[in-house]
């Protein structure tokens, strides 16, 4: 649970500047920041399992 | 058409003042874009690239030198060059030797080396962007 925790800080943090650094308006960058997290998180959870179904011991 | 464009655009100078913006904003994370009154731009800016750097040390990750010589050194260089992006966050830990202790047996390893490479690079990008608002090319 805590390395979920961790990724989701990390997301965050990176979300942010992502947005911030972004061209647009306050909304556009606010929506490109909440989609940079999602997106890592989405991702994350996708390998996630295409990892846990992998024979890798 | 486009080659006339391409010219003027070739001929806006680069404000002076944009250089040691960009350099603030290297050496301390939101410096450059709170010396240009953005204080919101640079306390998220800078606020995540801080949190980011101390909790990567905070989770045993460790910072990157060159200490080997010849082509090993070069596979050091790269991620090394990340860990500067923090600009006198890095310093300070080098000064002090705090953090370049390797942490392996952590489980939280990875993590930390991830989040202070990330903070580096981040920073990079923040830089950038103060340089570019300084240069008047970004509102």
């Amino acid at each position: 649970m805590r390395h979920v925790l961790w990724m989701a800080v990390f997301a965050g943090l990176t979300g942010i500047v992502f947005g911030v650094v972004s061209r647009g308006t306050d909304r556009h960058r606010l929506i490109y920041g909440l989609k940079v997290f999602g997106e890592f998180v989405a991702i994350a959870f996708v390998l996630g399992w295409i990892l846990y179904f992998l024979p890798i011991r | 058409m486009a080659a006339k464009s391409i010219e003027q655009t070739a001929k806006v100078e680069t404000p002076r003042i944009a250089w040691p913006i960009g350099l603030a904003a290297w050496a301390v994370p939101g410096l450059g874009h709170v010396l240009q009154g953005r204080w919101m731009r640079g306390l998220l800016l800078g606020g995540s690239v801080w949190v980011m750097f101390l909790t990567g040390l905070w989770l045993g990750g460790h910072l990157f030198t060159v200490t080997d010589h010849g082509l090993a050194a070069f596979v050091q260089l790269l991620p090394m060059s990340a860990n500067v992006g923090a600009g006198l966050l890095y310093l300070f830990c080098w000064l002090t030797n705090t953090g370049f202790a390797e942490q392996a047996q952590r489980l939280t390893y990875e993590y930390g080396n991830t989040f202070l490479l990330v903070a580096g690079l981040l920073n990079y990008l923040a830089a950038l962007d103060a340089f570019d608002i300084a240069a008047g090319r970004k509102e």
